[in-house]
Formats: C-alpha cells, sequence, structure tokens
C-alpha cells in the first residue's frame, strides 16, 4: 500500500510557516541567536529561538490566553494547523495524530517548581498540569479539529521520525484514514542545561560535519506532515516509501564509531523502498554538530553508499537541534527538497572532517534533479530512524 | 598527596554512586576508565565536576583530560598542581 | 489482528537479584527506582540478559516517565543556579531510557520505541506489537509499561484534587509477545479497542464479552493505584487468570478524563 505525503506545517527560529523557513533556506540567514532572549536562563549560549512568547502564539492562534498552554502545545498547533490548510478534509472519516515531544510542558513545569520547592503548597497549578508529553498532543487534536485516533511518542531526537513511521501503520492497518504526524519541542532551561552538563553545546554557531565543529545548539520548534494511502487521496506531494527505526545498542548518550544504528536504519529504509542506495539524492543528515554524531554519522554513510555518498547536507545550522521536532522539520524540509527540486546548504561549513573527507552541500541549490530524498534522525538510547521520500 | 587521594576516593564513590566499594577497593595507580574501575564518559563528566565542585580546578579541554584521568593518582597531581 | 503472549512479569513477581539481572555495574549505579524496576521486571521476562537478543522488536510505555530523575535534575538546575550540574539525572529523564537500556544491555539492534500518552500508553504499544506481528515485522517482543509515583508527584495530584476515592500507584509490566502461536504461548490478545465514550459494567460485558464465564476487570484502580499505565498489571492479570484456565478476561480502563480502553484476552483453545 502505497503512502502519500498531502500537507506539510512548520515553525522553527527560522520562523512561521513553510514559506518563511523554506526563504530563510534559501538566503542563507540562519535562525540560530547569540544568546536566547525569551528563555529564563543566565547561560548566555547560541540557541535557536522563535521570537515570539508565548502570549503572542496565544494572540496569533487565536486562542484565548486564559487557556494558558505550553509552548510545546503552541508550537505544535501552528504547525499542524498549517499542515492541514491545504488538504482536503472532506472525504477521510477518521483524521488521527501521532504526535511526539521530549520536553511536553516544561517551559510552564519549570516555573511551578521555583515555587513548589520553596513551599509545596505554592506554585500554579495550571503551571503543572501540562507537565506531560500528551498534553500537548490533547490540545494539539482539539485545536486542529483532529478527532481520531491519536497517540504520542517520545524517544528522544529521534521521536518525531517514529511517529511518522507510526502513522503509516495506523494507515495501512486502517485505523485512520488521515494522519498528522510529527514533533513538537520548546527550548527549556532544563534541557538547555542538560545538554550543557554534557558538555555538548558549541558556545558558537554550530558547525555540522565540520572538523572543527564543537557541539550542537539547541532549537525550538514543531514540524508535522499529513499521511494519506495514495488511493484516498486526490493529491499528493509525494511518497513516503521507506522508513526504519533500529537502535545503535552501544551506550546511552554516545553514538557507535562505526556508526551501526545509522548504518542499519538508512539501508533498511533504502531496502523497503526497493531502491539501490545510490539512487538517493539529497539526505538531510542528522548532522547535530557534536564531534561524536557527526562522525558516527559519516561513518555510516560511507558504510552505505561507499566512495560516492550522495548530496548531504543538516539543516541544523540554520534551525538548531530541535529535539523530538527535529525529524518533523527536517521532513518537511525533505518533502520540499523533493517539491522543489532543493538541495539546503550546510550552514558554517568550512573543512572536512579528516577522518572521512566528506562535503556537504554548502551552496542551497534548486532546480536539481532531486527524486529520493533519505531524513536521519537520532537520538539517546540508541534510537536511530531514517524516513525516505520519493516522487 | 596521601590524604588527598583519600578524599578523591571518597568523592567517587559519592558521587558516582559506585557500589559495594570502600576507598581501601580503589587501587590509586590503577587506570580509572575501560578496567579497573571500569568508568566511562558519563562518569568522565561526573568527574570535571568533583574536579570543580570541591577543588576549583577547571579542565580545560578534552585533549588535556585523558593523562590526567589516567588514575586516582594522576588526578591528585593534577589538583594540587592546579588547585588555587 | 491479534498476537500472542509467552509470558508476563510484573516487578513484585520479580525474585532475581538485581545484580544477576542486570551484570553491568556501570549503568545499575546510575539507574533510579523506576528504571530498575523496570528493567529487572523487562530481564527477569526474557529469563536473564542473553534473552535479549532473540527480540525483534522492543516497546515500551509510560505515562509519567522518569519522574525522579526529571524532578531531580530540575532541582539542581533551580538551587545550584544552573551551575556544575550532575548529567546522570538529566540522561536519565529521557522517556526512551528502560528501551535503550534493555537495548543496551542485550546489544539488540532492533525496532525500539517508547508510548508517552498517558493511560493510553500501554495500549497504544499494544496495538504497535499488534500491528507489527501482522505485517510479520516482528515475530518475538518484548511489550512492557512502567510508571513511578513521587512525593511531588503525589502532592501536586493531590492538589488537583485526583486522588480522593483512589490511591496513587506505580508499577511495571512487561510480556513476552509472538505474532505466531507457538509451544510458549499461553493467552491471545483477540481484541484491542478504544471506545469514544465511556461504558458501563453491563455494556462491556454485552459488547465484548463472548462467554458466559468471561471475567472482566473493570477499572482496577482500587486494586493497582491511579496512575496511567496500571492497565498493564491488569493485563498481567488476564493473562494469568487465562492460563489457569479462565475462558476469556475483558479489561476496561477509563482514566480521569480520558476516553476508555478495552483489551480482550482469550485462552488458547
Amino acid at each position: 500500500m502505497a503512502i502519500v505525503v498531502t500537507g506539510v506545517g512548520v515553525v522553527s527560529a527560522l520562523g512561521v510557516g513553510v514559506e518563511r523557513n523554506l526563504a530563510s533556506l534559501r538566503e542563507g540567514a540562519s535562525g540560530i541567536s547569540a544568546h536566547p532572549t525569551l528563555l529564563k536562563t543566565g547561560h548566555r549560549l547560541p540557541v535557536g529561538e522563535l521570537a515570539m512568547c508565548n502570549e503572542e502564539l496565544h494572540e496569533l492562534l487565536a486562542i484565548s490566553p486564559r487557556e494558558h498552554l505550553s509552548r510545546t502545545a503552541l508550537l505544535g498547533i501552528l504547525a499542524v494547523r498549517e499542515a492541514l490548510e491545504g488538504v482536503d478534509r472532506s472525504n477521510p472519516k477518521r483524521i488521527g495524530l501521532v504526535s511526539s515531544t521530549s520536553v511536553g510542558g516544561m517551559d510552564l513545569t519549570e516555573h511551578f517548581f521555583e515555587r513548589f520547592i520553596e513551599d509545596e503548597g505554592a506554585g500554579r497549578l495550571r503551571d503543572a498540569r501540562m507537565h506531560d508529553c500528551a498534553a500537548s498532543t490533547d490540545v494539539i487534536a482539539k485545536y486542529c479539529g483532529i478527532e481520531g485516533y491519536r497517540t504520542t511518542l517520545s524517544t528522544a531526537c529521534s521521536s518525531a521520525a517514529n511517529a511518522i513511521i507510526i502513522g503509516a501503520k495506523l494507515l495501512k492497518h486502517n485505523i485512520v484514514d488521515m494522519v498528522v504526524v510529527g514533533g513538537s519541542d520548546a527550548l527549556s532551561a532544563f534541557t538547555l542545561n542538560g545538554f550543557k552538563s554534557l558538555m555538548i553545546l558549541d558556545e558558537k554557531p554550530c558547525r555540522p560535519f565540520d572538523e572543527t565543529r564543537a557541539g550542537l545548539n539547541l532549537g525550538e520548534g514543531a514540524g508535522y506532515i499529513v499521511l494519506q494511502r495514495e488511493e484516498d487521496a486526490s493529491n499528493y506531494i509525494c511518497h513516503l516509501a521507506g522508513y526504519a527505526n533500529r537502535n545503535d545498542a552501544h551506550h546511552q548518550t554516545a553514538s557507535s564509531a562505526e556508526g551501526d544504528g545509522a548504518y542499519m536504519a538508512m539501508a533498511d529504509a533504502v531496502a523497503m523502498a526497493g531502491i539501490e542506495p545510490n539512487a538517493v539524492d539529497y539526505i538531510n543528515a542528522h548532522g547535530t554538530g557534536t564531534p561524536n554524531n557527526d562522525a558516527s554519522e559519516s561513518a555510516a554513510f560511507v558504510r552505505l553508499f561507499g566512495q560516492s555518498v550522495p548530496p548531504f547536507s543538516s539543516t541544523k545550522g540554520y534551525t538548531g537541534h530541535t529535539l523530538a521536532a527535529a525529524g518533523g522539520i527536517e521532513a518537511v524540509f525533505s518533502v520540499m527538497a523533493l517539491k522543489h527540486g532543493y538541495r539546503y546548504a550546510n550552514h558554517n561549513f568550512s573543512e572536512p572532517i579528516a577522518a572521512y573527507n566528506l562535503k556537504p552541500v554548502t551552496q542551497f541549490e534548486e532546480g536539481r534533479e532531486v527524486k529520493c530524498v533519505l531524513s536521519n534522525s537520532f537520538g539517546f538510547g540508541g534510537n536511530c530512524s531514517s524516513i525516505l521520500f520519493t516522487r | 598527596m596521601e590524604q588527598l587521594i583519600q578524599e578523591l576516593k571518597e568523592h567517587l564513590i559519592e558521587e558516582l554512586n559506585l557500589e559495594e566499594i570502600t576507598p581501601e577497593d580503589i587501587d590509586a595507580e590503577a587506570p580509572l576508565f575501560g578496567e579497573g574501575l571500569g568508568l566511562d564518559s558519563i562518569d568522565a563528566l561526573e568527574i570535571i565536576l568533583i574536579l570543580e565542585k570541591y577543588y576549583g580546578v577547571k579542565l580545560a579541554n578534552s585533549a588535556e583530560a585523558k593523562p590526567v584521568f589516567y588514575s586516582v593518582k594522576t588526578l591528585a597531581e593534577y589538583i594540587s598542581a592546579n588547585r588555587k | 489482528m491479534r498476537c500472542f503472549i509467552e509470558r508476563v512479569v510484573t516487578n513484585h513477581d520479580v525474585t532475581t537479584d538485581i545484580k544477576v539481572l542486570i551484570p553491568d555495574a556501570g549503568l545499575r549505579r546510575r539507574m533510579s527506582r523506576v528504571i530498575k524496576s523496570a528493567v529487572t521486571t523487562a530481564i527477569e521476562t526474557v529469563g536473564g540478559v542473553e534473552g535479549i537478543a532473540s527480540l525483534d522488536g522492543i516497546i515500551t510505555a509510560t505515562g509519567w516517565g522518569c519522574l525522579a530523575d526529571s524532578e531531580r535534575f530540575l532541582r539542581n538546575v533551580i538551587v545550584d543556579k544552573e551551575q556544575l550540574l550532575n548529567p546522570t539525572p538529566f540522561i536519565q529523564s529521557t522517556f526512551n531510557t528502560v528501551g535503550g537500556q534493555i537495548a543496551l544491555l542485550g546489544h539488540n539492534h532492533c525496532y525500539n520505541v517508547t508510548y508517552v500518552n498517558r493511560s493510553h500508553s500501554f495500549e497504544d504499544a499494544l496495538l504497535d506489537a499488534m500491528m507489527r506481528a501482522e505485517d510479520g515485522d516482528s515475530e518475538h517482543m518484548l511489550l512492557g509499561a512502567f510508571d513511578e509515583e513521587t512525593p511531588s508527584q503525589r502532592r501536586i495530584m493531590e492538589r488537583m484534587g485526583l486522588f480522593r476515592k483512589v490511591a496513587c500507584g506505580e508499577g511495571a509490566m512487561f510480556a513476552i509477545v509472538g505474532a505466531k502461536r507457538n509451544e510458549r504461548s499461553i493467552a491471545e490478545v483477540s481484541t484491542l479497542a478504544f471506545p469514544a465514550e465511556n461504558l458501563s459494567h453491563e455494556k462491556v460485558v454485552a459488547e465484548y464479552a463472548t462467554d458466559e464465564r468471561t471475567h472482566v476487570i473493570y477499572n482496577n484502580y482500587a486494586k493497582y493505584g491511579l496512575y496511567p499505565t496500571s492497565s498493564a498489571q491488569c493485563f498481567a492479570e488476564a493473562v494469568k487468570l487465562v492460563a489457569e484456565g479462565t475462558p476469556e478476561v475483558v479489561i476496561y480502563n477509563e482514566y480521569f478524563g480520558a476516553t476508555p480502553t478495552v483489551i480482550v484476552v482469550r485462552c488458547l483453545s
């Protein structure tokens, strides 16, 4: 059964909406700022922060600020509404939602907890009520008119890619007729400090796949795509032709030197689509900018593609690493690469990693023959997922 | 130095949550990582914190860290050379 | 869609020493209470770490995740003013920690995913397992659910007025799910449903029971406590009942504010 993509929606540090994001990618204008301006933190580290506070997001969505939604939910609603905008909703009976997040309503929990740890009777309960991951899913469904089966996944930074996989399964098993899949994550002091404590945040703008890379920059945002069975769709953007979820089983937070999980995920996704690896025209890499991830992913590229690694790039130099949302945002970019013949530039690249000598795409390309795009998302816990889109 | 080594061992056991290990069980000259105590990269991050928290010693970079992190003894030597 | 259950183990059933179940001291010493509870239950279910290698799917579910570690890290961020933070609770706070550690302990590269969908988490994970079984993606999967209660979480939920009728709870449950019936199969999951509205006990019987001796587990929060994946404990109870001769058990689970779920477990004829 063929699964097709019929809608896309995105919000990131580059701005709200697919067109805004693509325009920034075309212009080579990164969304990474020198330090957070909205997030309450003492760290002056570069981040990909959306320049709109929660009150402004409520207003943009025409949702009363009294609803007091978490930032993860607000970003998610923005992206899901856009994804469903151009889609014909008259035909499908059951519209589902597979969402994902790693921090959930942590932005509100942080406010709550500051008071709570001093006095257990203090802290506003409405700041604690959206803490869990499913809270954002429920709210997204509510404000986007989604009434069918819905679920929530959390597999760290591979979350949204797994949401895409589960969405495809739900269509194949006739549990839904249309499904919105992806992920959303807001910046939080929790994650910024978490990655800081792991010493994998770069104090400068991140440089994925560069020899001098020194870590990632955190970002925030949401990315969702709409999936349907091909026979049910009046028109579509592209096919979801392959996907795979494998585990690196090497270390809790680090990737194996040989890129075992990444290699297996990419190889399985390519095999499922029934194509040869050299048919891949562009890879939107996970490419976080950490020394470990990019070396491991490069090793996996060489294992699968040999000497002819397809044109690849990481777009995290523009958006920052948006954790659970990354696989959704990058799925949107991948789908648009197919639609318009784009290949995105890998921001801040100058020198290839000596051990692999792989050079990513460095200038935004358009009008290319892009028929097959692979998108990688890897996370803590060894989770490695790859998604393959074809025309 | 002996006192510093003893103190370091206690911090390691406490902060790394080493089960059923007493300071006497730790050979000050044995490797901390891989063999010996079998510590890993997450422990390395915690040891960096121990150095900073208890001794005000900051490690400049990871290249510098490797020989310093070899054993309890090398850690102690680095601390006494760099502590303020 | 259906699948076959070969074994169920809850945290209460684990008797083997944790050092035997989790031989890797490095992993063990960083584990919080819930991770220890979930991972030991998982390993007991597969009969020791050697049993992990044969799995071709690891599907976990949790409503709250690793709360104690999340709390610990958040507290440190606030109290230590973002300075000199120990990364361990942050690493361990991730929702897929348990699934990841099982894979790591058994060096297993198979499909691995974590559902975090409140009171539907376990049922969604079961649905995934059933879809994989039917598609031939996986034959021999580990399916599990876990949640922990912490003093802060209990206090917050009390303030929300949630424990007026039933007490809070926690637990872990793991099951071996097979795609095909084999000599180890002890029960069959014949139905998994997500009704749009709440059903009375009578309605559950009318709609889902196929045998007059069918046993119904209707919202067993009084027995297992109120927490998102407590239906996984009901599932273990159902499988055990069926293995002992009850022809069919219907589990109806309705968590406050959420739509219900129904699982039907049947004996193998």
